[in-house]
């Protein structure tokens, strides 16, 4: 952009005269990678294009049949014209609107993402493999016309014994107040998956230091998911490090879903995992019981990362962040999860705890 | 009145031709008058007499600059043609997706059935009174042991005969 500037310029302060049409063919010197050689002569390619289309001969019927105009005029509600170009509203104003915004699948909407325009490596071994040999291992038979037992409710009943027990809210589940999400049984429609993954890096320098350690760290976090990072700031009160809850902004996070996951993913199990030294894996104890698998990678092992390998001087060597690698799994506990990921290749170490 | 050219303002200080317009500058006699501080003379600004002018990380400054930058493009705006053109690829590719997913899930609907369909076969039919069935059902090591590291992983274009290099040593 910047070279064609000058010329620009140039044409407009010469007389008109002088100046031969932009448009012409012998001027067009630029080449774009996209466009083939062939296609700068334009009447081999037209030629080669339209053989077809020009020798065909229409029949009469249908020559005397066209009548643009007529069709035209007939319209009860007349097209938009050629060059008209849909614009969608920005904000949405809510189903009484006379104008609102095209749903987001709608290439015209404003938050149209075109794509997939690949098949990722981990999507393509969940399907083919994975999938099928979870199916393989978690199936268990039943014989038809089996029934399960029904299962006592999991918030009980007050025993009436006093009189104060009337409208009280039902009881939690035995051992704690926590409702653990139900796991269904293992079928063919809810095989385990990754649904996403949460990048987290928690930047304590950027409270005590100043922004530019946030910078660094959701620079480094945006280059290695392709996701624009979100800020947060502090909920809890650090005193030795000066940190106010509501006041410092000290953490990152990037969500990955889709193919942006997908990648992330096979980076992380083909390139990163194998290089950190004196790692054991992840460790069997992590997760939060529903299946979602939670570890950590330090600042010398987030540079493993081939985005931020190759452009190792951009950043700062003491301010790269370290990250916590959350897996989000469709699975509803955490030994599904466990056994999808291993499947995918990540290790886990020392006792597994659900 | 038009304001003079600064050639034409510098000659008429020289030349002492009484201007109209009052001197935009306060005159140099005024300013050392008036300064009661006790710095020494010097036409240096105090900032440009530190060392350098900027003095953080150039990167940090190319990373913020970056960071900043807004980089949302804006909606795809097309004329009608072309925004049906467009539009079609678009549904078709959608379908085709949907088509996939659909084999895919019909697949794995499949094997689960077959699956089923052997395992009944194994409980009624194999005339062991059910032990084979029993045993197949068993599932301890599954959550235990996991998929050994050897089998886990991504499918690549070309993969190794081997898959695992059994003689590497710690260095």
């Amino acid at each position: 952009m910047a070279a064609s500037e000058p010329s620009r310029y140039l044409a407009r302060s010469l007389p008109r005269a002088l100046v031969p049409s932009s448009r012409h063919q012998a001027l067009c010197w630029r080449r774009n990678a996209s466009d083939q050689a062939s296609s700068r002569s334009p009447s081999a390619a037209i030629s080669d294009l339209e053989s077809t289309s020009l020798s065909t001969s229409v029949s009469d019927d249908v020559v005397k049949s066209f009548k643009p105009i007529e069709r035209a005029r007939a319209r009860k509600t007349q097209l938009p014209r050629s060059r008209y170009q849909f614009r969608s509203p920005k904000y949405d104003r809510g189903p009484l609107h006379p104008h609102r915004p095209p749903p987001p699948s709608d290439p015209s909407s404003r938050v149209f993402v075109p794509g997939p325009f690949s098949l990722p490596r981990v999507e393509q071994t969940w399907q083919s493999t994975v999938a099928s040999d979870i199916l393989t291992l978690l199936y268990v038979h039943n014989p038809p016309g089996f029934k399960p037992p029904p299962k006592a409710p999991r918030l009980r009943t007050w025993d009436e014994s006093s009189p104060y027990h009337k409208n009280r809210p039902l009881r939690g589940p035995r051992g704690g107040d926590v409702l653990r999400l139900l796991r269904k049984p293992i079928t063919f429609n809810n095989i385990p998956k990754i649904e996403r993954i949460t990048l987290h890096s928690y930047v304590k320098k950027a409270a005590t230091e100043n922004s530019s350690w946030l910078h660094v760290a959701g620079m480094a976090l945006q280059a290695v998911s392709n996701v624009k990072v979100e800020t947060f700031k502090s909920k809890t009160s650090v005193a030795q490090w000066h940190i106010a809850p509501g006041r410092d902004t000290v953490a990152v996070k990037a969500e990955l879903r889709g193919e942006n996951m997908q990648h992330f993913f096979g980076k992380l199990v083909d390139i990163v995992m194998p290089k950190l030294k004196d790692w054991q894996g992840v460790k069997g104890s992590s997760g939060d019981s529903s299946g979602n698998i939670t570890f950590g990678l330090e600042p010398e092992e987030m540079a493993l990362f081939p985005e931020i390998e190759v452009n190792y001087d951009m950043y700062p060597p003491k301010m790269i962040p370290g990250c916590h690698i959350t897996i989000h799994t469709s699975a509803a506990t955490d030994k599904d999860a466990r056994l999808l990921l291993s499947a995918m290749g990540v290790p886990f170490y020392g006792k597994l705890v659900n | 009145m038009r304001p003079l050219s600064p050639v034409l303002a510098s000659l008429a200080n020289v030349f002492r031709i009484p201007i109209t317009r009052a001197p935009v500058r306060p005159t140099l006699t005024n300013e050392i008058l008036k300064s009661t501080s006790p710095r020494s003379f010097s036409t240096t600004s105090a900032l440009s007499k530190r060392k350098e002018g900027y003095r953080g990380d150039r990167r940090i400054l190319l990373i913020r600059y970056f960071l900043h930058h807004p980089l949302t493009p804006r909606p795809l705006r097309f004329s009608r043609t072309r925004f049906l053109r467009h539009w079609t690829i678009h549904r078709a590719w959608n379908l085709y997706q949907a088509n996939q997913r659909r084999t895919h899930e019909l697949e794995l609907q499949r094997q689960w059935q077959s699956m089923q369909a052997a395992c009944e076969e194994l409980r009624t039919g194999a005339g062991d009174g059910g032990k084979l069935f029993r045993k197949s059902m068993i599932k301890t090591g599954v959550f235990r042991d996991l998929v050994p590291i050897e089998y886990a992983r991504l499918q690549t274009e070309g993969p190794g005969r081997e898959g695992w290099n059994h003689e590497w040593k710690r260095d």
